[in-house]
C-alpha cells in the first residue's frame, strides 16, 4: 500500500529489480507504486466490484434454467461421471431446481424466483453460463478464481489490476476486500505473492464478522484529541529531519518520514469513507441496510459504492455459506435472500449515480453444483459447468453467453474457463493479459499463465 | 563427526569447464510405434473407409490436417495420430482407455473435441472400436520414428552451458590494491581492487558506538545493552571488536537470529497454507533444530545432509536419531495440497514443491521451471527435472492420498518403537472415525464419531512426534509431457542435472530413494553451486545485499556477481574451513569493508543516478538497513524492559495439530493467544495466509516460498501500526515507568538513559533541551483534559517514549 510519497530525488528504480517486465507504464518500485498508470488501450471500465459467493452457489437453482432437470427429476443421471469428483460416494439422482424460473425484463432472461430483485434488473446482467475451472475442492478452486493458480502462490486478480493501473486515491488502499473468508486459500486470495506488497488487498474484517466491524486496522487514533497526536508527530518529524541530515541523503529515510504524514491523513479519510450515516434513508432502504436478512451484505455493497466513488480500484464483497451439501432448500433460499436486494440495490444505485458505466460488477463463486443430489437433500461441488455474471462497464446487459449440457453438469458451448474470464476482465479494464507481466524467479509471470481467451462477444 | 561419502562423478564439470558442453546432448530413445502394421483385412478396410475416414474428414481435418495443425497435431494419417501433438500421442493402438483422442471426443479432462460439441454416440463408439482394432489405416504412409514426449531435445547455447555459476570456483590470488594498509581481511583486497578500478574510495571506519549497534543487531537481532556498549568503549585493545564478535556468536541469541535467516530459506511455517490451512503443531522441532545447528556451528555440509536425508543416516543413539529425523522437517513443512481430489496430481505437486524449494535454497536454481518443458534459460531439461523428481517421488511426505482423510502429513513418534506403533494405530482410528462421520447424515451419529475423534486426538497429543519424511516406494519417474501426469513420456532414471554431472551417471541404488546420494553430491567440495550459494547468503545477511543480488537464483536469468573473485574466494575458503559458518562470520565481520561508515559517500551517493555507484554495488560504504519485522518487535520489547528471553519450545499444544487455522484464528483462538507472548518474535506462530499483523506490515515475506532476500517497503500501514497498535503503546508505558523508577537523578539523565537504550548513544545538549521542552508543553496540553499533575507527567513521558520508538534512528541501523 501507499509507499514512498514525494520521494525527493529517490524515484529511480533499482535497475536490478526493474528487469524487463513491467506494468503498463513500465514502473516497478522506486516512486509511488500506486500512482495512476495508463492502461494498454482505451478501457471500457475503470474499476471493479467483485461479489464473491464463497462455497459454490448452485447455478441450477439461480441462473441456469434446464427444463430437462425438472422433467427427469428423480431419475439417474444419464451421463458418464467425470474422472475427478468431490463426494462421488454420496451421489443421488437428478434433483429439480428448488424454485421456479420465469423470463424477465425486455431481454427475457430466465431468472429464478429466489432472486426477485435481481430479476428486476435482469436487463443489466450478462450471464456466462459456461464457466468451468480445474478443481472440485474449495481451497484450490477459490485460489484458482482469485489468482489463476490452484497450486502455487500467485498474485490475486485485484493485485494484478492495481499493479497495472494504480489507484485514483492516494489516501486509501487501491484494493480492498471486506469480510474475507479465512479458509479456502485465506490471505492467498487477496495476496500480492511476488508482486510488491503495495498491491496486496487490504482486508477489512473477516469471514462471519459483521460488516459494521469491517474496519481498517490501526486506523483509529488512541489519542484523546488529534492535537496530542500532532504534537508527537511534529517531534517525530523534527527528529527525522535531523537524523536525515547527519545520515546523508537517503530517499528511504525520507519516505518513512512522509509515511507518518500519510498515515495521519488516512486516519481522517478512511473512517469517513466507511461512515454510512451520511447515506439517505432512501439509499439505505434500496440496499436493505436496515432489514435483518440483508443488513450485513447490504452494508458491504453500500461500502463498495463509497470506496468506488473515492477512487479505489478493486473492491471485493464476500458472502459465504453457499456450500449446500445438506438442506439446500432452506440454505440456498436464505443465501439468495441475503444477496438479492443488496446486489440489485447496488446496481441501481451505481446506475443512478452514473457510475455503472465505468464500474465492472462481477458475481460468482469458486464453482457451481451438481444437477444430481448429494445424499438426500444437497448438491455437490461442480467445477465442470456453472454460471457467473458480469454487469456494468463495457458489458452487454440482458444476455447469456455459453451453455451447459441439457442437465447443467458440463459447460459444452462457448466454454469460458477461469483464465478466459480473467483475460476478459483485464481487457475490459484496458489491459492486455499477455502484456501485463512481472519478472520473478527467472521468468515473466501473468495472471493468465499461458492461457486465456478474451470473450469479446459479451462486450458493448 | 563426518560420514562416508559415496563420491559420484562430477564429469560434467570438467566437460563444461573445458568448454565442451557435451553434457546436454540428451539421449532420449526413440521408440518405434507398436501399432499393428500387418496386412489389413478387407473387413477392416471397409469399416475404416465407411465409418472412420468420413468421420475424421468431416470433423477433424480442417484443424488437424494438411492446412492447419492446431496444437501440432495431424489426424490425417495413422503416423500423425501416433506422433501426436503438444499433448503427446493422440492414440495408443488397442488402448482406447488410454488414448487422448478417445478421451477428447468423450469430452474428458484434458481436451474436449470437437470444440463445437460432442459427436453422436454412434460415432464415438466407432472411433473407439477403431482404436481398439489398432488403428488400421489402408495405404498408410510409413510411420517413421517419433519421440514419446513429443518435443525435440533442447540444445542449449554455449553461453548457458558455460554460465559462470556452473563452473567450479577457483581460489583467486589477492589483487594488488592502492592502499595496502586498508585491507584487514582477504575480502577487503577484492573490494578495494574494484573501487580502485573506478576511482572510488572506501568510506572511513564507523565509530565504536555505530559498530557495536550494527554488529549486535546483525548477530543477535537485538540492540546492545548500555553496559555492554560502555565496556566496549572502554576496551582499547586492538582485538576488542574480535572479542565482541566471539561473545556474540557464542550467545544463544545468535542462533535465534541466524536460524531465522535459514528458516526464511526453508519457507518455515507453523501452518500448512495452500488449499487447506491446518496447524503444524510439531513444526517447532525443526525450528529449534535449525537454531541449535547455528548455535552449535554444525558444519553446513552436514546440515544439508541431515535436512535432506537425516532419516537415512546411521545414528548411535535415540537422541541423534531423533535429531536426524527432525531435520527432514525441511522437506515436510512445505505447503501441501491437502484437499485436491486427484491423488496422483497431489503427490506430484508435493514433489514439485520439495524440488523447487531444494533447488532454490541449496543450488540457487529454479528447477521448478522444468516441470512442464525444458528450462527456457538454464540448461536444465524436463528429463533432469524428472530424474530429480523421482528421488522425491520415492519419498513419503503424505502417507495417504485418499482425499477425504489425507488431511495429514507424515509424522514420526520420537520415543520407543511401541510409541511409534501406538501412534500409527491412533492415527488410523482417527481417520476411521472421521470417515464414518462423513458418510453419515444423522446428526446424533455424527456427534458420536466426533466425540470419539476428540478422545483419540487427546491420546495422540500425548506422544511426542516430529514432522518428517521417509523413504516410500522407490521408483523412477516418467517425463510428464507438459507436466501432465495423464501424458507420461520416457522414463527418467533418478539422477542429477546433467549440465553438472554429465550424461554418464551411475544408477542410484534401487533400495533407497536417492536423497542421501543427492545430499552427498551437493556437498562435494568441487560442487560449483553449493558453497557459492551459501556464502552469498551469509554475505547478504551481513551486508544487506548479496554479491549475487538474486540470492535464490544463480541461473542464467539471475544477476551476475558484482565481485566474482570475492565470491569464489569466500566459497573456497568456506569449504576449506570445513563448512563452518561461524568461521565465515569472523572473516567477514573483521574486514574493513564491514566496519565502514554507512553515511553517504559523496562520490557514491545513495540512489543518486549521477553518482558512480548509486546502488553501492562496489561497497564503498556500509549499507544502511531498516530493522526486520522480528527485530522491530524484539527491540521495542527489549528497550521497554519487557522481553522474555526464554529459548525454544512449542508454539501450540499438540492437541491443536492439524486443526483448521480458520477455526482457531478468531479472537481468543489459540493463534491469537499465541500472539500475546512477550517472547522473541521467533517464537510467534508463522501462519501461512494469516501472518501476524506486524510480520505482514514489515515485509516478513511469504512463508510458502524460499525467501533469501526480504523486501524493504516503506508504507503508511507500518506507521499506523506503530502509532495506534498495542505494541508501541504498551512499550511506551513500560519504558516511561522504567525511566521513572530508575536511579536517574533527574529528567536530564532520564533522557540520556533512554537515548542509550534506544539509539545506543548519548543525546546532545540541544536534543536534551528539545525533549524537556516537549514534555513540558505536552503536560500543559494535557492540563486541558483536566488531568492531575502526576497523570500529566506520566502522559507526557509516555508520549515521548512513543516518539522514540517510532523514530527513524531507532528503526534504522547505520
Amino acid at each position: 500500500m501507499l509507499r514512498q510519497l514525494g520521494a525527493g530525488f529517490g524515484s529511480v528504480a533499482l535497475a536490478g529489480l526493474l528487469a524487463e517486465g513491467a506494468n503498463a507504464a513500465g514502473v516497478v518500485g522506486g516512486s509511488n507504486p500506486l500512482a495512476v498508470q495508463p492502461p494498454h488501450f482505451r478501457p471500457r471500465a475503470k474499476r471493479v466490484i467483485m461479489l464473491f459467493m464463497d462455497g459454490g452457489p448452485s447455478h441450477h437453482d439461480l441462473f441456469d434454467y434446464k427444463p430437462l432437470l425438472v422433467r427427469d427429476a428423480g431419475q439417474p443421471l444419464p451421463q458418464k461421471l467425470p474422472r475427478v469428483l468431490s463426494n462421488a460416494d454420496r451421489f443421488g439422482n437428478l434433483m429439480a431446481p428448488i424454485s421456479k424460473f420465469r423470463q424477465c425484463g425486455e431481454s427475457g432472461l430466465w431468472m429464478s424466483d429466489l432472486t426477485p430483485h435481481l430479476a428486476a434488473v435482469a436487463d443489466d446482467l450478462c450471464l456466462i453460463r459456461s464457466m468451468h475451472c480445474s478443481n472440485p475442492q474449495h481451497g484450490a478452486a477459490c485460489l484458482e478464481w482469485h489468482t489463476g493458480s490452484a497450486t502455487f502462490v500467485r498474485p490475486s486478480m485485484g493485485s494484478w489490476l492495481t499493479y497495472g493501473l494504480g489507484s485514483e486515491n492516494q489516501n486509501l488502499p487501491g484494493y480492498v476486500t471486506m469480510c474475507q473468508p479465512l479458509a479456502s486459500g485465506g490471505a492467498g486470495l487477496y495476496g500480492s505473492a511476488f508482486l510488491p506488497a503495495a498491491y496486496q488487498g487490504t482486508p477489512l474484517g473477516q469471514e462471519r464478522s459483521p460488516a459494521a466491524e469491517a474496519k481498517f486496522r490501526f486506523i483509529e487514533s488512541r489519542h484523546a484529541r488529534p492535537r496530542l497526536q500532532r504534537m508527537e508527530l511534529d517531534l517525530l518529524q523534527a527528529m527525522g529531519r535531523e537524523h536525515l541530515a547527519t545520515s546523508g541523503a537517503d530517499s528511504e529515510l525520507e519516505a518513512r518520514i512522509n509515511s507518518f504524514e500519510l498515515a495521519f491523513r488516512m486516519q481522517a479519510e478512511a473512517p469517513e469513507a466507511q461512515d454510512l450515516s451520511a447515506e439517505s434513508a432512501a439509499t439505505r432502504a434500496l440496499y436493505g441496510v436496515d432489514e435483518k436478512a440483508t443488513a450485513n451484505f447490504a452494508q458491504q455493497c453500500l461500502l463498495a459504492r463509497r470506496f468506488i466513488e473515492r477512487g479505489v480500484r478493486f473492491v471485493q464483497c464476500n458472502l459465504g455459506g453457499w456450500d449446500h451439501h445438506y438442506n439446500i432448500r432452506t440454505g440456498l433460499r436464505n443465501n439468495a435472500r441475503q444477496m438479492d436486494k443488496p446486489i440489485a440495490g447496488l446496481l441501481q444505485d451505481l446506475k443512478s449515480r452514473g457510475l455503472l458505466d465505468e464500474t465492472l460488477v462481477i458475481w460468482g463463486g469458486e464453482f457451481g453444483r451438481t444437477p444430481v443430489s448429494e445424499g438426500t437433500n444437497g448438491r455437490d461441488h461442480n467445477p465442470y459447468g456453472y454460471t457467473m455474471w458480469l454487469a456494468g462497464g463495457g458489458v452487454r446487459g440482458g444476455m447469456t453467453y455459453g451453455q451447459t449440457d441439457e442437465y447443467g453438469f458440463h459447460a459444452v458451448e462457448n466454454k469460458v474457463h477461469v483464465h478466459d474470464l480473467h483475460a476478459t476482465i483485464l481487457n475490459l479494464l484496458g489491459l492486455d493479459h499477455e502484456k501485463l507481466t512481472y519478472p520473478y524467479a527467472g521468468r515473466n509471470f501473468r495472471l493468465t499463465d499461458v492461457e486465456g481467451r478474451v470473450v469479446h462477444e459479451i462486450m458493448t | 563427526m563426518k560420514w562416508i561419502c559415496r563420491i559420484l562423478p562430477l564429469a560434467g564439470l570438467a566437460a563444461a569447464a573445458s568448454g565442451l558442453g557435451q553434457s546436454l546432448q540428451t539421449s532420449r530413445d526413440d521408440t518405434s510405434p507398436a501399432a499393428a502394421s500387418a496386412a489389413i483385412s478387407p473387413a477392416d478396410i471397409a469399416f475404416f473407409e465407411s465409418k472412420i475416414r468420413p468421420l475424421l474428414a468431416e470433423n477433424c481435418f480442417s484443424c488437424h490436417g494438411p492446412d492447419k495443425q492446431k496444437a501440432g497435431l495431424r489426424l490425417d494419417s495413422a503416423a500423425g495420430i501416433l506422433k501426436g501433438g503438444e499433448s503427446g500421442p493422440a492414440a495408443v493402438p488397442g488402448r482406447p482407455d488410454t488414448s487422448l483422442l478417445i478421451d477428447a471426443i468423450n469430452h474428458g479432462d484434458i481436451v474436449q473435441m470437437p470444440p463445437t460439441g460432442k459427436l453422436p454416440p454412434q460415432e464415438i463408439a466407432d472411433l473407439t472400436t477403431w482404436v481398439k482394432m489398432g488403428l488400421p489405416w489402408p495405404q498408410s504412409e510409413p510411420r517413421g520414428q517419433r519421440r514419446v514426449d513429443g518435443a525435440p531435445a533442447t540444445t542449449y547455447a554455449d553461453e548457458a552451458v558455460n554460465h559462470w555459476a556452473f563452473q567450479r570456483p577457483g581460489k583467486p590470488a589477492l589483487p594488488v590494491v592502492s592502499r595496502p594498509d586498508w585491507p584487514q581481511s582477504p575480502a577487503d583486497h577484492f573490494i578495494l581492487a574494484q573501487l580502485d578500478a573506478v576511482g572510488l574510495e572506501p568510506a572511513p571506519p564507523a565509530n565504536k558506538r555505530q559498530l557495536i549497534r550494527r554488529v549486535t543487531f546483525d548477530l543477535t537481532g537485538l540492540p546492545p545493552p548500555p553496559d555492554t556498549i560502555a565496556n566496549f568503549l572502554q576496551d582499547q585493545s586492538p582485538d576488542a571488536f574480535a572479542r565482541l564478535v566471539d561473545r556474540l556468536v557464542a550467545s544463544p541469541q545468535y542462533g535465534e537470529r541466524w536460524g531465522r535467516h535459514w528458516l526464511d530459506v526453508a519457507r518455515y511455517a507453523d501452518s500448512n497454507g495452500a488449499d487447506e490451512n491446518r496447524i503444524h503443531a510439531n513444526a517447532w522441532r525443526y525450528r529449534d533444530y535449525v537454531v541449535a545447528a547455528f548455535n552449535d556451528d554444525l558444519p553446513y555440509d552436514q546440515f544439508i545432509v541431515e535436512q535432506l536425508a537425516g532419516d537415512l543416516l546411521p545414528a548411535a543413539d535415540r537422541q541423534t536419531r531423533n535429531r536426524h529425523w527432525i531435520a527432514t522437517g525441511f522437506l515436510a513443512i512445505g505447503p501441501k495440497p491437502l484437499l485436491a481430489n486427484d491423488a496422483v496430481k497431489v503427490e506430484l505437486d508435493v514433489v514439485d514443491e520439495q524440488l523447487d524449494t531444494t533447488g532454490r535454497a541449496l543450488l540457487g536454481l529454479t528447477l521448478g521451471c522444468a516441470r512442464c518443458h525444458d528450462h527456457k534459460f538454464d540448461p536444465i531439461t524436463a528429463r533432469d527435472y524428472y530424474s530429480l523428481a523421482g528421488i522425491f517421488k520415492s519419498t513419503l511426505t503424505i502417507p495417504k492420498y485418499d482425499f477425504q482423510n489425507h488431511r495429514t502429513w507424515n509424522e514420526r513418534a520420537l520415543g520407543s518403537d511401541e510409541d511409534e506403533l501406538r501412534h500409527q494405530e491412533l492415527k488410523e482410528a482417527y481417520d476411521q472415525a472421521n470417515e464414518l462421520r462423513r458418510l453419515n447424515d444423522e446428526p446424533m451419529e455424527q456427534k458420536k464419531h466426533s466425540a470419539q475423534m476428540k478422545v483419540v486426538r487427546k491420546e495422540l497429543a500425548a506422544i511426542p512426534v516430529a514432522m518428517t519424511v521417509r523413504d516410500g516406494k522407490v521408483q523412477d519417474m516418467h517425463v510428464l509431457v507438459r507436466g501432465n501426469h495423464l501424458t507420461p513420456g520416457d522414463v527418467a532414471p533418478r539422477g542429477f542435472p546433467r549440465v553438472l554431472v554429465g550424461d554418464r551417471q551411475d544408477p542410484l541404488d534401487d533400495g533407497e530413494s536417492g536423497r542421501l546420494a543427492f545430499a552427498q553430491w551437493l556437498i562435494q567440495p568441487e560442487h560449483p553451486l553449493t558453497a557459492r550459494v551459501m556464502v552469498n547468503r551469509l554475505w547478504k545477511w551481513h551486508f544487506g545485499e548479496g554479491i549475487v543480488r538474486s540470492v535464490d537464483n544463480f541461473g542464467v536469468l539471475g544477476e551476475r556477481p558484482d565481485n566474482q573473485p570475492l565470491l569464489d574466494y569466500l566459497a573456497v575458503e568456506f569449504v576449506d574451513s570445513g563448512w563452518l559458518i561461524k568461521t565465515m562470520h569472523r572473516r567477514v565481520l573483521l574486514s574493513s569493508a564491514y566496519q565502514m561508515l554507512s553515511s553517504t559517500n559523496p562520490k557514491s551517493e545513495i540512489r543518486n543516478p549521477k553518482s558512480a555507484d548509486p546502488e553501492n554495488r562496489l561497497l564503498s560504504r556500509m549499507n544502511r538497513r531498516r530493522l526486520e519485522a522480528e527485530e522491530v518487535r524484539d527491540a521495542v520489547l527489549v528497550v521497554s524492559g519487557q522481553l522474555d528471553q526464554a529459548v525454544g519450545g512449542a508454539v501450540f499444544s499438540p492437541e491443536h495439530n492439524a486443526e483448521r487455522v480458520s477455526e482457531r484464528s478468531g479472537s481468543g483462538g489459540v493463534i491469537a493467544r499465541a500472539y500475546q507472548t512477550i517472547r522473541r518474535s521467533l517464537y510467534l506462530p508463522v501462519i501461512r495466509s494469516g501472518l501476524f499483523d506486524l510480520f505482514q506490515a514489515f515485509d516478513f515475506g511469504e512463508p510458502s516460498v524460499v525467501t533469501g532476500r526480504r523486501e524493504t517497503t516503506t508504507v503508511a500501514p507500518q506507521a499506523l501500526l506503530l502509532m495506534n497498535g498495542d505494541l508501541v503503546w504498551q512499550a511506551a508505558k513500560s519504558l516511561a515507568e522504567r525511566l521513572r523508577a530508575s536511579e536517574c537523578a533527574d529528567d536530564e539523565s532520564r533522557v540520556c538513559a533512554a537515548y542509550e537504550l534506544a539509539f545506543g548513544r548519548a543525546p546532545s545538549r540541544t536534543e536534551i533541551g528539545r525533549v524537556l521542552d516537549f514534555i513540558k508543553s505536552y503536560e500543559d496540553e494535557l492540563e486541558n483534559d483536566g488531568l492531575s499533575p502526576p497523570e500529566r507527567r506520566k502522559g507526557a513521558w509516555e508520549a515521548w517514549c512513543r516518539v522514540l520508538l517510532a523514530s527513524n534512528e531507532f528503526i534504522y541501523i547505520n
